[in-house]
């Protein structure tokens, strides 16, 4: 798990172009979006398409919970595990 | 016939940054060998600058400088190739059945450098950006001198094109190397262009146009001749 949000991070760097930020500077519990790391609307879609990707797993943009599974590291980690349990 | 003046000017391609570089090129111009670098942009915050391709930061290194000062500044911007590597990446990627990158999408279209300019200096100024054939200098021009006809005391232009992917180097064959150029416009008679229709027994310029006016800015020859297609442009200097 503690292995899963380190890569998660490193695929929000390289696949939203962070150059100026490493792992460490992400925080599990840091929020993702508009306030914290500061990533917009266009890093969303960014960021589902690489999880997607990199996980093999289906995100649907319209399910209410899609967001709050977005929010942070942790709560990524958690639904990319349970997506893959599925 | 428009007239203006080039109050200041930029330029950037691999290697040539200065205006010693450029002074230095227009002497023995040759074609410059591949690279990948790029333009320092770091007057912009990391966070805005991280999805600029190569293209949109050769337009901002020339163009940023320029608009130095300048409350509002109409931007007239001319490529006429545009973003071709996004283009690629997103054409490979469908051709593979693979997912598109919205970052991608949603930068390769053609004016999408004048709406991240407009976005990250928060200026609201009439912005064009055309695609012409090889006389996209004196188009992007006349848009220029409309805006200064219309009262603007100043408009910026930037050229720029970037190197297109392998792929199309059968089609693309007038980008010697990626280039921009931006030219700080304003009011006057610096600078006459007049256009002729019969370009019989002209030749084509040896380098874009933008690239060539360099050259003649820089050893202030008092006119010449850029021809394009059945198009003569005739450029004439009051020194």
């Amino acid at each position: 798990m503690s292995d899963l949000k380190s890569d998660i991070k490193q695929l929000i760097i390289d696949a939203l172009g962070l150059e100026d930020i490493s792992v460490s500077d992400i925080g599990d519990e840091q929020t993702l979006f508009g306030e914290g790391l500061g990533l917009d609307s266009v890093d969303a879609l960014e960021l589902g398409l690489a999880i997607q990707k990199t996980y093999g797993i289906k995100i649907d943009a319209d399910a209410k919970d899609t967001r709050n599974h977005f929010s942070n590291v942790a709560s990524l980690a958690a639904f990319v595990t349970a997506k893959q349990a599925a | 016939m428009i007239n203006f003046n080039i109050a200041a000017w930029r330029a950037w391609a691999p290697g040539l940054d200065s205006v010693a570089d450029w002074q230095a090129w227009s002497q023995q111009p040759s074609v410059l060998p591949a690279s990948n670098a790029a333009p320092d942009v770091s007057f912009l915050p990391a966070m805005q600058r991280r999805r600029l391709s190569r293209l949109a930061r050769m337009a901002f290194s020339v163009g940023w400088p320029l608009a130095d000062g300048h409350e509002a500044l109409p931007l007239v911007f001319a490529s006429r190739h545009g973003e071709t590597p996004r283009t690629f990446d997103i054409l490979s990627d469908l051709a593979a059945e693979q997912p598109l990158s919205p970052t991608q999408f949603s930068l390769s279209v053609h004016n999408a450098v004048i709406g991240l300019w407009s976005i990250m200096r928060g200026e609201t100024s009439e912005m064009t950006a055309i695609a012409a054939a090889g006389d996209g200098l004196e188009h992007g021009l006349i848009e220029a001198c409309a805006l200064l006809n219309e009262g603007a005391p100043a408009v910026l232009l930037v050229i720029t094109e970037e190197q297109p992917p392998h792929a199309y180097a059968q089609w693309i064959d007038d980008v010697p190397f990626p280039y921009a150029v931006g030219l700080l416009l304003t009011p006057g008679m610096q600078w006459q262009i007049s256009l002729a229709t019969n370009a019989t027994g002209i030749e084509k310029a040896p380098w874009p146009h933008s690239l060539n006016l360099l050259r003649h800015l820089l050893d202030e020859q008092a006119s010449f001749q850029h021809a394009w297609k059945d198009r003569v442009w005739n450029w004439q200097r009051s020194l």
